[in-house]
């Protein structure tokens, strides 16, 4: 009989791979710490550069801590800390000299709850664009445009770009963070869960959006859907209470993963 | 067999689909038992029935498919339950086309039986033994998820191989020496040559099992002793035409045309 199966390959299609994978965020030695509660325990990762990694793992497990080191978001809160080493390009963001302002121009960050700001839609996009660049009317109106666009939103918000951003509907609001996310074109995006409060028509396409986005940066995705996981990123981490529990290209991870925690996971074994 | 998942009917969907390939593995064990027991005792009605029992390996076997794509549809099934479902539905094939060939054989033993008995014909029961053998102990191995009695069988099948090169042989000399000799010694050739195919099918499914339970596919290639595609026959000499002198088929090891 042939070998037909190709299930479990260790290999990218040759076509969706640019010439080689570069470290984009290398993730050394980090632990970090909610009070006394140790959330995240010796964590060493790398996260290529035009890759889409997804953070999987039941509730609870880490990872959207582990997202919310990559841009220093727990700073704004007492009590939290983080040891260890997160590199990106080389230069480690926990140094307290870094600019946090620059910091997060690069790494854009889409929330489980759609955050629209209290003003246009319109005004959502370009408010982000101008802390960082003044840009004359017509071109910050093409910036704008091209946001919406390729958060597949363009079409349905075209005719009411001075409506508040909060009269959209769930789905609507989230492409808009993450038209808003991408206006200010970050290097890396970090998405927490950003499909679980949209129906399946806005999920597909925020996955298309995905897709397309990976062409430029590197994203990160915390997700609760295995499915969504499987279908939209290139590298899949599971952790488990604070642990990185397996981390591996994406087919290997839901075909053949290597530790049993991982399979009785994604099998639907525990949860 | 894997349980415990969170959902329970998930595991009872894929218990039952465990179960009704137990079922036709067991089916395809007496299906070949009685097709060879048919031969052995030239015995026409019972032939008929292993014809006609060939229908309800069919319908389980469209029981699989149905089963298996409902699970894939509804469960999005990942990694070991991935690997069991479509190891049903490549196994649950490899035996519907086992019974296929047992079925095969007992069609063509009502024929041999219109004729005088012939000798080559009781080295055809051996055939038949050992086939039963790959088809139990492979079976085996699907119930007790055993990869390495899989790999056994999928090592055994060589020796069947080699019992068909020499029927083979044995009855194109039989059928030179007396031409009367050529209905039945076709017969038996092609029923020597369903029962080998069935040695084929069950090392299909030891290959599927590694698989299904390793989660990676097998890669080494199998010993084969089957030479019969390069055999010839002369008058007074047997043997195998070495690779460079045989011009349409490619090598005497080549693997046998389906």
């Amino acid at each position: 009989m042939a070998s037909g199966f190709t299930i479990g390959a260790h290999n990218e299609p040759a076509a969706a791979r640019p010439a080689a994978l570069t470290n984009k965020i290398e993730i050394n030695e980090l632990n970090f710490f909610y009070k006394k509660f140790h959330a995240l325990k010796n964590i060493n990762m790398r996260l290529y550069d035009k890759r889409v990694t997804a953070f999987i793992g039941p509730s609870g497990c880490g990872k959207s801590t582990l997202l919310r080191v990559m841009n220093r978001i727990y700073g704004l809160y007492p009590g939290q800390r983080a040891t260890g080493e997160v590199l990106v390009d080389g230069q480690n963001i926990l140094d307290p000299r870094q600019d946090l302002n620059l910091l997060r121009a690069r790494i854009g960050m889409v929330f489980q709850k759609p955050t629209p700001f209290p003003m246009s839609i319109y005004d959502n996009i370009a408010f982000g664009i101008g802390l960082y660049e003044k840009l004359p009317r017509t071109e910050l109106d093409e910036r704008v445009e091209s946001a919406l666009r390729k958060a597949a939103l363009w079409d349905e918000v075209k005719d009411k770009l001075k409506q508040s951003g909060l009269s959209l509907s769930g789905g609507q609001q989230q492409r808009l963070c993450i038209a808003r996310g991408i206006a200010v074109k970050p290097e890396i995006l970090l998405l927490d869960e950003p499909c679980s409060a949209l129906d399946p028509i806005s999920t597909q396409k925020v996955e298309e959006l995905i897709s397309e986005l990976k062409a430029d940066y590197c994203i990160v995705i915390v997700t609760h859907s295995m499915q969504q996981a499987a279908r939209s990123s290139d590298y899949t981490a599971f952790m488990y209470l604070g642990d990185l529990i397996e981390f591996d290209q994406t087919e290997v991870v839901f075909t053949n993963p290597t530790n049993k925690r991982t399979e009785d996971y994604i099998t639907g074994r525990f949860g | 067999m894997p349980t415990d998942h969170i959902m329970k009917s998930y595991d009872e969907e894929l218990s039952r689909l465990n179960n009704i390939i137990i079922s036709m593995g067991g089916l395809a064990e007496s299906q070949l038992a009685a097709a060879m027991q048919a031969v052995v005792k030239r015995d026409s009605e019972l032939a008929a029935e292993v014809v006609e029992q060939d229908a309800q390996v069919d319908q389980l076997e469209r029981e699989v498919e149905g089963l298996a794509v409902r699970l894939l549809a509804l469960r999005q099934p990942m990694a070991r339950d991935l690997r069991e479902i479509v190891a049903a539905l490549k196994i649950s094939s490899d035996i519907e086309r086992i019974c296929d060939y047992a079925a095969n054989v007992a069609k063509r033993t009502i024929a041999l039986n219109q004729a005088p008995p012939v000798k080559p014909a009781f080295a055809l029961p051996r055939m038949g033994k050992l086939a039963q053998v790959l088809i139990k102990d492979v079976l085996d191995a699907y119930v007790h998820r055993d990869a390495e009695k899989a790999m056994r069988v999928w090592l055994a099948d060589e020796e069947l191989d080699e019992l068909y090169t020499s029927l083979f042989r044995e009855l194109l000399t039989y059928m030179m020496e007396d031409a009367r000799s050529i209905t039945a010694g076709t017969h038996l050739l092609f029923m020597a040559k369903n029962i080998e195919r069935i040695g084929d099918h069950a090392t299909n499914i030891a290959e599927t099992l590694y698989f299904m339970i390793n989660g990676t596919p097998l890669r080494e290639t199998r010993p084969k002793r089957d030479n019969s595609s390069s055999s010839v026959v002369l008058q007074g000499i047997t043997g195998v035409v070495p690779t460079t002198k045989a011009p349409t088929n490619r090598a005497p090891t080549a693997k046998v045309p389906k």
